[in-house]
């Protein structure tokens, strides 16, 4: 089969993939009643009803808040904690390194609950303040709050782009600044810094992107104060005409999109500008760290309180409240000790189904999604095309929809597209709606692996006589066997922690830790809510062990 | 051998199936039972969590063995998306069971539901049944809970009034603690707040003073029922009585209150679909969950408050009438459930909740 | 400005010795080269004076000030040292100007304003590219980046330029237009440079003096001159120039046979009579005759390859091969090598 063939059919397998729910999403806006309803006709009503919302203007006005709050705290703690892991001698680099990277794989539901039984206004961290200082210095439910637990969150994000880029600078440019005289501070803020900018900016319009479909975070924090986003405020929409209106949510969606979009293009014009910047390397010699003196112990206590407040404080919070029947003011917590919640999770058939599927789901259906980002990957890569593009915006385009929404998307997919309808009821139909929202992030994992093969490898096989199919299959594959294994660990950790897009698909069969959290949450049943919640973070971090012992680079 | 194991299998067969017609049903039942026993299977969507459901679905795979029940517990906006969804599409479960009262009757208003009059129905309330299609199952009070080791014993509230007289006399000590449904975003809250004005006239006058001590307002009973235990919230308003007796069993902290003045009642509703592809074991589930056997756990087992008279238990309508008299006030099953649903009149009420939220 | 001076160097990465006491000096105003093959230690060598590497032992001085002194614990930071140094990469910051890259030295020197406006402009203004200001380095070539990047290290005048590998980026032809326009900068500056080349040709035009570098250790140093036509060890011998390599017996001081034939040279280094020795001869000093003659040995005409100015001949007996230049085309067949005594350097095998 031609390579034109193969390499359009996996595009256009992708693209369907892709458009269908993305486009019924956006038809369905246009309507005044569910698609599959025969009432419903083209209007432009549901426009017309958000817009003259003013709880969506609120809603759109703390979204921009949140996004861009969290994006002026995450990018300068991300870059500068990059600075001081890559370029410093900042002590114990080694085991900071895969610690940092935990926020990213600890499910923000699981994270939100632990806030509140931690620092919530009868915490266990804040009746001990309150007992000390006699007042509670901050309200976890408000708007500052949410702001800065976001933006410590997605402190990780930042650190991945600037540390990558800073590694792939080559250190001559900043040992020409010191010999031209610069110190160590002078050095990062007039060289290496400037240089890593458009990274930098990168993982800034990420963040601020990420902003937009933040949900667990808000849909936990913001729930007393009635404090809505625009995910959350899909939530309140279900219920305003009393009966869920898809065509809202569904304008909802198309507004994220629409705002989101250009981000996705930002993020195109900066990745360029980064690689013209780094394709200007001289040779890699051996960087020697640059020597921060007694700074050294402060900015390590300032990444270890950083730490502290993003994942032991709300890992602990949870954990705790798994086994202590209850807690708060006036509890003791050595009397309410228990270990019935993980008695009663295993005494559900479905609770224990959802663990194994959930690690069915991370370990085998990881391997497949891998197969497939690794597929669409191979089909743009080194193609020069305007197609590639297309397919940049395609792989970006889910991520714009709420995980929720993307889910409802899936099952419409799959009720109305018949010859996959036999699938609904599978762990297959979670899979793809997983594989599909992560495609963007596989896909970069992927093609940050295939682009450290270098083009003369590829080039040689090709003058030798093999077909552009062949050398992938021959030279490229074989090459990043190793890149594979890596992201294979990086999209399980993915999987495992997912949560609101299989709640839609959630039925006997396709339950899986995600889903089963945010059902069981909406039922009141938090003593399984926080037990699940540890057997999740427990998976979570045994992924993350093997992932270390194999020494995989936690990032692209 | 192989003989043997097939005529021992029809001799259980009919042994069973013949033994199983209960008395009062008519003599044909056994068809369906036979009918269900050939479908083999039953898919369930409910509100109703898993492990509140397990020991009736046990129990009902007991009594009619090579029957499987299929149960997801969804929220009710999921189960309500789930069914039109599927129903569109063709296919779906065969039972509904949800606790969102007003989205059970729009769906049965709108002609998804099978009608099926249950044997059951002489045993059961009047408000109960709607056109032999909508079955109310329960006999859910709607309760005040509150946090015991904190709320002095003078102040817990017996009635609606009294929570109102309370979070006037103590605004400064209730501030904040005083958490209900938020029928802005959560749609049993919007149905409780309504049904409250439609039982007692001065409900606006509580709910500003809800607005008033600024009251937290959720989307979820657990989020509600984790404060008050926590004492991050002091009273938790309007609580499904199910699950605040759940919770009070293992959590000694929590204090629940049927008020006296009235109590709202709510049920979860059943109707079997009429695109059920197992229908004879949907009428089978729906006749058990109403029948005295079903009741009974329901009543002692799931907490679920039982409907029928004839049933004991601590989660039982005599448990309720012990504690309220006949101040127990049902939510009808009907097309009143309805109104609650049109755009305009709900945006109406809303507007007028907002106003109450703000002490006006 | 006083002299560079390094006194017993001693560096070390891991557990490898790269450099094991070096010693040696850049006289002011004068250009030294340091010259090596690959892992020889002279970019290590250069570094450790800019301070971008740290030695172990030894000391690094300029004039009577110690940059680096293992003894009294002195170790002065990359940017205390007040060098300019110039990337084989040229390391010009990408996300500033030309002007910029240049400034930036005076700037955190404190210099401000007119008067580094000035100053960066005559900089400009030496290495000819002050119509390119306003470039980035990545709109510029090869060779005006080389230029930019010297500009970048001369600004603010330090006591000693450091090179590396300065002209290694540039195409050949541009290279040797580089190497002279070099020089005569920095001759004309009247500057003190180090520089660093695996270049023989190169270290030759440019430097006033080379240090030629063997395994971490100095395996001779002088003028250019000295290195090329006195070289003192059979490293140094082979390393400059283009030359066959006989190998043989020593036949007493001086004496030299390879395969049946006894050759007489200079005797470099003791060679005891029956070891094992090495001659060293540049091909241009080689002689192709038509008779027999002392010194000479008759030899098949392999292959003659024209250079242009002139021809390069391959010789072979046996196994032995050399080669030779000539300045026309010689006829095919056997002809007399002639290996002139004063030219053919024997050395004891190492």
């Amino acid at each position: 089969m031609p390579y034109a063939v193969i390499r359009f059919s996996v595009l256009a397998v992708m693209a369907v993939a892709v458009l269908a729910p993305l486009s019924l999403v956006g038809y369905q806006s246009f309507l005044s009643a569910p698609f599959f309803d025969s009432m419903a006709r083209f209007t432009l009503d549901a426009y017309r009803f958000v817009f003259s919302e003013s709880d969506f203007w609120t809603a759109f006005g703390t979204t921009l808040i949140v996004a861009g709050g969290m994006t002026v705290i995450a990018l300068p703690l991300g870059a500068l904690l990059a600075f001081l892991m890559v370029r410093t001698d900042l002590p114990g680099r080694a085991w900071l390194e895969p610690m940092i990277l935990i926020p990213l794989f600890v499910s923000a539901v699981v994270l939100a609950f632990g806030y509140v039984v931690a620092l919530g206004p009868v915490g266990i961290i804040s009746t001990h303040v309150k007992a000390v200082i006699g007042f509670l210095p901050w309200n976890i439910y408000s708007l500052t709050s949410l702001v800065v637990i976001a933006g410590l969150a997605h402190v990780p994000h930042v650190y991945l782009y600037t540390a990558a880029a800073l590694r792939g600078l080559a250190s001559d440019m900043e040992e020409a600044a010191r010999v031209a005289g610069a110190g160590p501070w002078q050095v990062a803020f007039h060289v290496s810094l400037p240089m890593v900018m458009p990274s930098m900016l990168f993982a800034g319009v990420l963040v601020f992107f990420l902003g937009f479909e933040l949900f667990g975070l808000p849909l936990v924090l913001g729930d007393p104060q009635g404090l809505l986003v625009l995910t959350t405020y899909l939530y309140k929409l279900t219920n305003k005409l009393g009966v869920p209106s898809y065509q809202l949510m569904a304008v909802v969606v198309v507004i994220i999109v629409a705002v989101t979009a250009p981000l996705v293009y930002m993020q195109r014009v900066l990745l360029k500008q980064a690689q013209r910047y780094v394709s200007v390397r001289g040779k890699g010699l051996k960087q020697a760290p640059l020597p921060l003196g007694p700074w050294r112990y402060v900015a390590l206590a300032g990444i270890l309180l950083w730490f502290a407040i993003t994942v032991i404080v709300p890992i602990a919070g949870i954990t705790l409240r798994s086994f202590v029947v209850s807690w708060g003011e006036g509890v003791k917590l050595m009397e309410v000790l228990t270990l019935d919640h993980y008695r009663e999770l295993f005494e559900y058939p479905n609770i224990i189904r959802g663990i194994l599927n959930t690690l069915g789901i991370g370990v085998i259906g990881g391997a497949v999604a891998v197969v497939c980002y690794t597929a669409i990957a191979l089909s743009i890569h080194r193609w020069q095309s305007g197609w590639t593009r297309v397919v940049d915006y395609l792989a970006m385009a889910p991520r714009a929809m709420p995980g929720l929404v993307a889910g409802l998307a899936m099952l419409w997919v799959f009720l109305f597209f018949k010859p996959l309808s036999p699938l609904k009821a599978t762990l297959f139909s979670v899979w793809l709606a997983y594989t599909i929202v992560w495609l963007a992030y596989g896909m970069r994992l992927i093609s940050g692996t295939l682009l450290q093969v270098g083009p003369e490898l590829e080039e040689s096989a090709r003058t030798i006589g093999a077909t552009p199919l062949r050398t992938q299959l021959d030279v490229t594959v074989p090459l990043i066997r190793y890149g594979f294994i890596a992201s294979w660990l990086l999209i399980f950790l993915i999987f495992v922690r997912e949560y609101s897009t299989g709640v839609y698909l959630l039925g006997p069969g396709t339950e899986v830790i995600g889903s089963l959290l945010v059902s069981l949450w909406g039922t009141g049943a938090v003593d399984l809510v926080s037990a699940l919640s540890v057997v999740n973070v427990l998976m979570i971090a045994f992924g993350l062990a093997v992932a270390l012992r194999l020494g995989v680079r936690l990032h692209g | 051998m192989r003989k043997f194991s097939m005529l021992a299998a029809a001799l259980l067969f009919s042994f069973s199936a013949s033994a199983q017609t209960p008395s009062g049903y008519p003599a044909d039942y056994s068809k369906i039972v036979d009918a269900a026993k050939k479908e083999a299977k039953l898919i369930v969507y409910a509100t109703t969590d898993a492990v509140a459901a397990g020991p009736l679905i046990k129990d009902f795979e007991a009594l009619y063995p090579g029957i499987s029940v299929e149960y997801s517990d969804l929220n009710s906006t999921e189960v309500y998306n789930r069914f039109i969804s599927e129903s569109a599409a063709g296919s779906t479960a065969d039972v509904i069971w949800s606790s969102a009262m007003d989205l059970q009757v729009k769906l049965v208003a709108d002609g998804k539901a099978l009608t099926y009059a249950s044997p059951e129905i002489p045993n059961l309330p009047k408000w109960a049944v709607w056109k032999n299609e909508a079955y109310g199952t329960t006999h859910e009070p709607i309760a005040f809970v509150y946090n015991k080791r904190i709320v002095p014993p003078g102040d817990v509230p017996q009635t609606h009034a009294d929570l109102a007289k309370l979070l006037a006399a103590k605004p400064d000590f209730y501030k904040g603690k005083v958490t209900a449904y938020d029928p802005e975003r959560s749609g049993v809250g919007f149905l409780f707040v309504n049904e409250d004005v439609k039982n007692w006239p001065d409900a606006w006058g509580l709910f500003r003073e809800f607005g008033k001590t600024g009251a937290r307002l959720y989307t979820s009973a657990g989020a509600m029922m984790e404060r008050v235990g926590s004492g991050e919230h002091l009273i938790g308003y309007g609580i499904f009585g199910s699950y605040a007796l759940g919770r009070a069993k293992k959590d000694p902290g929590i204090g629940i209150v049927l008020p006296k003045d009235y109590t709202l009642v709510t049920s979860r509703v059943a109707f079997i679909s009429k695109q059920a592809k197992n229908p004879n074991a949907a009428k089978l589930f729906l006749d058990y969950i109403l029948s005295k056997r079903g009741q009974t756990i329901i009543a002692n087992q799931a907490l679920l408050y039982s409907l029928r008279d004839d049933v004991d238990g601590p989660a039982s309508v005599k448990a309720v009438r012990d504690e309220v008299g006949d101040k127990a006030r049902p939510v009808a099953i009907g097309p009143d459930l309805l109104k609650g649903l049109d755009q305009m009149n709900r945006l109406a009420f809303l507007k007028k909740w907002q106003a109450a939220m703000k002490g006006q | 400005m006083a002299d560079l001076t390094v006194e017993k160097l001693g560096v070390r990465l891991g557990d490898n010795e790269i450099l094991r006491g070096v010693s040696m000096s850049v006289p002011r105003g004068k250009v030294v080269a340091f010259l090596g093959p690959s892992g020889s230690g002279k970019t290590t060598l250069l570094r450790a004076v800019a301070g971008l590497e740290k030695p172990h032992s030894g000391a690094i001085r300029i004039g009577d000030r110690a940059l680096y002194d293992a003894a009294s614990g002195i170790d002065l930071p990359a940017e205390e040292r007040g060098l300019g140094l110039v990337f084989q990469s040229y390391a010009l910051w990408p996300h500033r100007t030309v002007f910029d890259n240049v400034a930036y030295g005076l700037k955190l020197r404190g210099v401000t304003g007119d008067e580094r406006k000035k100053r960066v402009e005559a900089a400009l203004a030496q290495i000819g590219l002050s119509h390119l200001a306003a470039r980035y380095p990545h709109q510029l070539s090869g060779g005006q980046q080389q230029r930019v990047a010297l500009a970048r290290a001369l600004v603010y005048e330090p006591p000693v330029i450091l090179l590396d590998e300065p002209l290694s980026n540039l195409d050949a032809k541009l290279r040797e237009e580089a190497r002279a326009w070099l020089r005569q900068l920095i001759v004309s500056l009247n500057l003190s440079a180090l520089c660093v080349t695996h270049d023989q040709i190169e270290a030759m035009a440019i430097a006033d003096k080379i240090v030629l570098l063997n395994g971490g250790v100095i395996e001779q140093e002088g003028t250019p001159t000295q290195l090329y036509s006195a070289p003192r060890t059979l490293f140094a011998a082979e390393f400059m120039g283009s030359n066959n390599r006989l190998v043989g017996v020593s036949t007493g001081s001086g004496k030299l046979k390879v395969g049946d034939a006894i050759l007489e040279g200079v005797a470099r280094g003791e060679v005891a009579a029956g070891a094992p020795a090495v001659g060293v001869i540049r091909l241009e000093r080689m002689r192709v005759a038509e008779a027999a003659g002392p010194n000479r040995i008759r030899m098949e005409l392999k292959t003659q390859m024209y250079l242009g100015e002139r021809f390069e001949l391959v010789f072979a007996l046996d196994k032995m091969l050399v080669r030779a230049y000539a300045e026309r085309e010689i006829s095919p067949g056997a002809h007399y090598v002639e290996f002139p005594k004063d030219a053919l350097w024997i050395f004891p095998q190492e």
